[in-house]
């Protein structure tokens, strides 16, 4: 499994242009954010005290949340290309076993997941520290880390949910430009989820992504509101409302929630990406056994 | 018998590609499965590997054999090069010693083109990767479909006299798929495939003793005193020329001494693999 988890990193991480264009998906968001939006918003904030570097890191939340999805997605593409390429014939005539072989290509898409976010995380707080003195605690900081692994590893899952029905490299393509448009506005990067019309926000909440996305926000922003809200909570619910610091279910959710949930759709996610391929195996060697 | 098939069929919906094929491999042997495109070749390999289940009938391997494959086409990743390429695929097997991708890539000639991207090497050299690759479990059979497809002649001979090689002196028992059909001399046993059914097996001088006739072109001054005296019909007349097909070298004999006279000149071509192959599987495109 150590070969083929090598095998794989080394395959995504050789096509430098595919790692660029992986990481450019990531970095739209945060473009046009600069571009077009950050004024904008910027004025219609203008009482939030410190409003600059709180934008700056409710965007940083949103664009790793985005960032999980979309590279552990391009990286499982891998397993489309192989059986494309009838690499995947030859990769079972081996000793790995169809599930660890699968096994190996969740692990290598979760691992370029959690580097991406890294990545993005590193350029993002660097280009905010320059232009606007962004600075963040270290608590923030490995809150950060922590969830860097647990976004990353719950995106690769939920992909490969969708990436199981996809057999054609074109569809694959397809798939990967639905998902990198559409995350932008569920995970609520593009525009607040508070601002969304209800049906909307309902939708957002059934997506993994939202959650990973709340809850970077609240590590990276927590201290920061704390100081700008102060004894102001029913102002602070609100904003965390608005911003979808803190998603609503029938009150707004604590942190812990927030974890048990992500670990709930974690668990539902790896039985319906596993549990199929767990059946086809069964039935398989049911077959030869018959015979 | 080290691997059997008995009754071997697949069906496509309605199409039948393999029906009921029956074959039995001996240890150490090598045997060509030969047919045209379509016959068939691919996806029986395909069921004596154990890629795809037969929709009915049955392979039977006498122990859990170690199997090594050559694909049609490449399986190794163009990105990585050639040593990277063979450790990943050996560190996927369970018992490969460490020295393994050494041992291979000197006893195949890698040892040049080792940290070559595998997608900067010639068909050759890929092809030579593709062996060793398939070799790195130390396999008891070694499949190879249409392995010198679209090589060289020089690239094709040095192919063949490896896998002898390798069938002699480790005792591998070699099964192909191919349609360059003069290379079929190579093989102990050839077994011609059509429309998913066995059409005649043997070694490659029977199939052609049985299946190909010989060729003889005579050049003559006067072609209707020629034919006059010949009883055979002719398969070619020209102005010059008569060509007959004949089952035997003695006929061809019996013709030439019987009408030295007329005979100008004269050419005698044995039946080639092409011949009988040809005669079996019949002149039409698929």
């Amino acid at each position: 499994m150590t070969a083929m988890i090598k095998r794989n990193l080394l395959l995504y991480f050789r096509d430098w242009s595919g790692v660029f264009f992986s990481l450019l998906g990531a970095l739209i968001s945060f473009i046009l954010y600069l571009v077009f939006l950050k004024q904008n918003m910027l004025s219609s904030w203008h009482q939030v005290p410190d409003a600059k570097v709180l934008l700056d890191t409710w965007l940083i939340g949103g664009t790793l949340a985005i960032t999980g999805i979309t590279t552990t997605l391009s990286s499982l593409a891998l397993m489309v290309t192989d059986k494309a390429d009838h690499i995947a014939e030859d990769l079972e005539l081996t000793d790995a076993g169809p599930l660890r072989l699968f096994a190996s290509y969740l692990s290598s898409a979760a691992v370029i997941g959690f580097l991406m976010q890294l990545a993005m995380f590193v350029i993002m707080w660097g280009g905010f520290y320059v232009t606007d003195g962004l600075t963040l605690s270290v608590t923030a900081v490995l809150n950060t880390l922590g969830l860097m692994v647990f976004s990353s590893l719950l995106a690769t899952v939920v992909n490969a949910i969708f990436i199981r029905g996809i057999h054609s490299v074109d569809s694959l393509g397809k798939l990967a430009t639905i998902i990198g448009t559409a995350t932008g506005f569920l995970v609520g990067t593009y525009i607040p989820i508070g601002l969304l019309p209800s049906f909307a926000q309902n939708l957002v909440k059934f997506i993994p992504g939202s959650y990973v996305a709340a809850l970077y926000r609240e590590f990276l922003m927590g201290a920061k509101l704390d100081v700008a809200f102060g004894e102001n909570t029913a102002a602070r619910t609100s904003f965390d409302k608005l911003m979808g610091i803190r998603l609503n279910w029938s009150t707004l959710l604590t942190q812990q929630e927030t974890y048990h949930i992500m670990g709930l759709m974690l668990i539902g996610a790896a039985v319906l990406a596993f549990g199929p391929e767990w059946l086809r195996i069964r039935r398989r060697r049911r077959v030869v056994r018959e015979r | 018998m080290l691997l059997e098939a008995k009754h071997l069929t697949k069906t496509f919906g309605e199409k039948v590609a393999v029906n009921a094929v029956d074959l039995q491999i001996e240890k150490g042997s090598f045997t060509a499965l030969l047919g045209p495109n379509g016959a068939g070749k691919s996806t029986t390999l395909n069921m004596l590997i154990g890629l795809s289940q037969p929709t009915a009938g049955q392979v039977v391997y006498d122990q859990q054999p170690k199997l090594g494959v050559v694909f049609q086409g490449s399986v190794l990743d163009n990105m990585l090069t050639v040593r990277e390429n063979l450790q990943i695929r050996a560190g996927q097997y369970r018992h490969v010693p460490a020295d393994r991708v050494t041992v291979l890539s000197q006893q195949l000639g890698l040892t040049n083109f080792m940290s070559q991207r595998y997608d900067t090497l010639s068909g050759g050299q890929r092809r030579r990767v593709d062996i060793a690759r398939a070799l790195l479990n130390n396999p008891d059979i070694l499949f190879l479909d249409e392995p010198t497809t679209g090589l060289d002649i020089q690239t094709r001979r040095a192919i063949w006299t490896l896998v002898q090689k390798l069938q002699r002196e480790q005792n591998l028992t070699v099964i192909l798929t191919m349609h360059y059909l003069d290379e079929a001399d190579a093989a102990d046993n050839v077994i011609v495939i059509d429309h998913g059914k066995v059409l005649a097996h043997g070694t490659a001088a029977e199939l052609k003793d049985r299946y190909a006739a010989d060729l003889l072109t005579i050049t003559t001054p006067d072609v209707s005193q020629l034919v006059a005296n010949i009883d055979r019909k002719p398969t070619r007349v020209t102005a010059t020329q008569i060509a007959f097909n004949l089952p035997t070298m003695q006929d061809a004999l019996d013709i030439l001494t019987a009408n030295r006279t007329l005979i100008s000149n004269f050419e005698f071509r044995p039946g080639t693999m092409d011949d009988a192959f040809l005669a079996l599987t019949g002149k039409e495109m698929r």
